[in-house]
């Protein structure tokens, strides 16, 4: 297939020269990679969004969607998953989305180990909403909710996906859509949760570019062990989210390791129900009460 | 013949499984029987107790004059022996102390037997069944049917202990008649569990709430017998999610829950009305606002569930009233939802959900299930596509043509749009669906009228048992059941209400709120109301009481 099946005819209305269109594009060809190599079916990908800014990736990827409400990304996509377990189910989310309204999905999403990958668009503000502070803004942003200045620590999501479970933690920068590709086909191809924080500067209102040119560097097999989780732990904290001029931030899988998938467990997890064809002995059921 | 049997004892002392078995061995014996559930919201300790009432005659109620207190402790004796009608008694272990009492020396059985105290519950049944005069047989098939599942070892001292009980010195009271046929004996749970199974339930989602859990532990213990799934997860906000999830692939999906999960799931209740994704709530009632009184019943909820969710959608809300009735309609509620894509609140409490009720037949209804999914969809295939009836063909993700569901107003292929045009279309699109919904309804009784009368009671749910069995003392009345109340029955309510004397509300809750949308739908006020909102439900007695106050 070619990329340019994978667009619809829906107008973008990101601000221009929107950061989400790096993770639009990557998106697109990790997809266009996997159905080509047989990986992956491209009837059978479903994408489910949130609310805000990144949510408008629905209406510009031509697969399967549901443009799900704000920070229920993940329960939507675990139904889909135990509803159909042929499906590839990609979410996408923004930090609000999936740090504030929806933090207590994500920890469990972590232990549930569904197979399914989460895009976390996360440009430490809410946008859509005009650049309030997200769980994940640096101590001190002003903005019109917060004039005196943010007081609270970001929370790091690597270190709670880390700390909850997740079995594929990695994170990527929208501005290396070549680099992101490739973290979304191994997420994709994960046997489990594949959770990925993608840094997505805001132009509008969380100008980050600057900085992350300077300070982002790859983990890769010299400088890092994806399969030790002290070192993932480490590298997690290496960078706390908010902007001190000697911080690194590293970019990469920090951790990956096999557990069994949430609908693998369940032995009447074989195939889609909607194909599944009942005869109901209803003389058997009530007879129990008999 | 008719009894009033209370049973009481402790948490934890097996009050509710030993006035099950009684229950059951009458059912079984051929006589029908109502099983109240009293139990406040503690494991261990604290006083639980149930109300069995046996009859030869259809019974949906219960009473709280007793003619036997089976007592496993002495605060039961303390607390009911007032409630003891004339030529009532007490029957216990040997140590405790009443008046009209039969003791029993459980101890020295237990320890003959080497039995756990637990068991003593089967001498004390062994013995009732001595003095009513059923013969040790009926209750040894009973046991060994009920337990058929269970280890051998325990069946056996079960056994032994009823033995033991029946054999024990007294003379028999009197001498029931065994009929040949047995009664079907479940709840209102138990009943909406089996709709939905009879509905073609793929996935049903729950998190633990009073008095809905026992749903989700029926459906959960017979999941891989019927080939279905029974997840619990983090909250109800992901419980409701995942179902609208599950369903968009085609998995026909039910939720369950009670007053405060349900006020969580509202915003995804509103998601389905936007999606149009099937999707089935059980709404079990609990005495609210708040965490209220969690193991007690009112009618409470009624015009939250007709509300629920953000801005405007259709819905419907189906209230059963009896267990019976529950299980025909789970199934309308499936079916409904399936065709028009909508979503469907059946409604219920703890005094439905968790008592007891019996029956000659247990029919399911004539509805067929459908997944109602489009076959070999063309690439043309619009998901929201308008037409006529404003339900749109449906297809689900992996068919080939992509399936789209979303949260924002959308154009006939799902996507995205803020247009004025668009925005009325789709909204007429999906009421539209309404006047067909409302012209299945018609057909499915959505009113059922009782009895005969000038003057009329009216109701909805679980009130249904107590009155049915006070329209036996009241002269000239008959009795409304309303099961549908969205869309509302209009004209059927309408004209019953033209052609009667009296009216009478009666409601399990504070204000009325039946009355309420009968004003709304009809333009008439109830002026005569019987409430009840100390989280207990009515009895036959006590309407019939009230009654007489309001005629005198």
């Amino acid at each position: 297939m070619k990329i340019q099946e994978l667009n619809t005819k829906v107008k973008n209305t990101w601000c221009p020269g929107c950061t989400n269109n790096g993770i639009l594009f990557a998106t697109k060809q990790a997809i266009v990679n996997l159905v080509n190599k047989k990986k992956i079916k491209l009837k059978n990908i479903v994408d489910v969004t949130g609310i805000g800014c990144h949510a408008k990736i629905y209406d510009y990827l031509n697969v399967n969607g549901f443009y799900s409400i704000h920070g229920r990304v993940l329960p939507t996509m675990l139904g889909i998953k135990v509803g159909n377990p042929s499906l590839t189910v990609i979410g996408f989310s923004g930090d609000g989305d999936t740090y504030a309204e929806g933090i207590a999905h994500f920890v469990h999403a972590c232990r549930y180990n569904t197979d399914m990958t989460m895009i976390v668009h996360n440009n430490q503000v809410f946008a859509l909403t005009t650049g309030q502070a997200t769980p994940t803004t640096e101590i001190g942003f002003k903005d019109g909710s917060t004039p005196l200045g943010t007081k609270e620590k970001p929370l790091n999501p690597i270190v709670l996906a880390l700390a909850s479970g997740a079995t594929f933690v990695a994170r990527g920068y929208a501005q290396d859509s070549v680099h992101l590709t490739t973290l979304i086909e191994q997420g994709i191809l994960h046997k489990g949760f594949a959770f990925i924080d993608i840094l997505q500067p805001c132009i509008t209102y969380h100008n980050t570019i600057p900085y992350f040119t300077k300070q982002i560097y790859k983990l890769n097999k010299n400088n890092h062990d994806p399969s030790n989780f002290e070192k993932a732990w480490i590298k997690a904290k290496e960078w706390d989210y908010c902007f001190k001029n000697n911080s690194k931030v590293p970019i990469g899988i920090f951790y990956k390791m096999k557990r069994p998938a949430f609908e693998a467990q369940w032995p009447q997890l074989k195939k889609p129900w909607y194909t599944i064809k009942r005869k109901i002995d209803w003389k058997k059921i009530a007879d129990g009460f008999r | 013949m008719q009894k009033t049997i209370l049973i009481g004892g402790e948490a934890g002392q097996g009050v509710a499984k030993t006035s099950y078995l009684v229950g059951k061995v009458f059912t079984q014996a051929g006589y029908y029987v109502f099983n109240y559930k009293d139990y406040p919201s503690l494991i261990k300790g604290g006083h639980n107790f149930n109300v069995l009432k046996i009859s030869s005659k259809p019974v949906y109620s219960h009473e709280i004059r007793y003619d036997i207190v089976l007592a496993l402790d002495q605060k039961t004796i303390d607390k009911h022996e007032k409630d003891l009608t004339k030529d009532g008694f007490i029957l216990g272990g040997k140590r405790l102390r009443a008046k009209n009492f039969i003791g029993i020396d459980v101890q020295s059985i237990l320890k003959k037997l080497k039995a756990p105290s637990v068991i003593g519950n089967n001498v004390l049944i062994g013995y009732l069944f001595k003095i009513l005069g059923l013969p040790l047989d009926t209750l040894i098939k009973t046991i060994e049917k009920e337990f058929s599942g269970s280890d051998k070892g325990k069946i056996s001292i079960m056994k032994k202990a009823v033995k033991e009980g029946h054999n024990s010195p007294g003379d028999k009271k009197e001498v029931l008649e065994i009929k040949n046929k047995a009664k079907y004996f479940l709840t209102g749970n138990e009943a909406v569990a089996c709709g939905a199974i009879a509905s073609g339930l793929d996935i049903y989602i729950a998190y633990p709430m009073t008095p809905a859990t026992s749903v989700l532990h029926y459906l959960a213990s017979r999941q891989l017998k019927d080939n279905t799934l029974v997840l619990q997860l983090e909250n109800e906000i992901s419980v409701i999610n995942a179902a609208l999830g599950a369903s968009f692939t085609g998995a026909i999906s039910m939720v369950g829950t009670s007053g405060g999960g349900f006020a969580l799931m509202s915003e995804a209740m509103s998601l389905q009305g936007m999606s149009e994704i099937p999707l089935v709530v059980y709404l079990a009632q609990r005495t609210a606002p708040s965490t209220g009184v969690p193991t007690y019943t009112t009618q409470g909820d009624l015009k939250f569930a007709v509300n629920i969710g953000h801005g405007e959608f259709p819905k419907i809300v189906v209230a059963p009233g009896d267990a019976k009735e529950s299980i025909s309609r789970t199934e309308e509620a499936f079916y409904l939802s399936q065709k028009y894509r909508v979503l469907s609140i059946i409604m219920s409490d703890k005094h439905l959900g968790e008592s007891h009720y019996s029956f000659d037949e247990l029919e399911k209804s004539q509805l067929r299930p459908s997944r109602n999914i489009l076959k070999n969809p063309s690439t043309l295939y619009k998901n929201y596509k308008l037409t006529k009836t404003g339900v749109s063909p449906r297809i689900v993700p992996g068919q080939g043509p992509f399936a789209r569901a979303t949260s924002y107003e959308h154009d006939e292929n799902g996507y995205t749009i803020e247009d004025t045009d668009m925005t009325k279309k789709m909204n007429d699109k999906r009421f539209r669906k309404l006047k067909y919904i409302k012209e299945e309804i018609e057909k499915l009784n959505p009113v059922n009228i009782y009895g005969k009368g000038d003057n009329l009671i009216i109701s909805w749910g679980s009130t249904k048992g107590a009155i049915l069995d006070a329209l036996y003392e009241l002269k000239n009345f008959r009795f409304m059941q309303i099961s549908y109340i969205k869309p509302f029955p209009q004209n059927q309510v309408k004209k019953e209400i033209e052609k009667s004397k009296n009216i009478i509300l009666i409601e399990n809750n504070v204000s009325g709120l039946l009355g309420q949308i009968i004003t709304e739908q009809t333009g008439y006020f109830i002026k005569n109301k019987i409430l009840k909102y100390d989280a207990m439900p009515f009895t036959p007695s006590g309407i019939v009481n009230r009654i007489k106050k309001i005629t005198r």
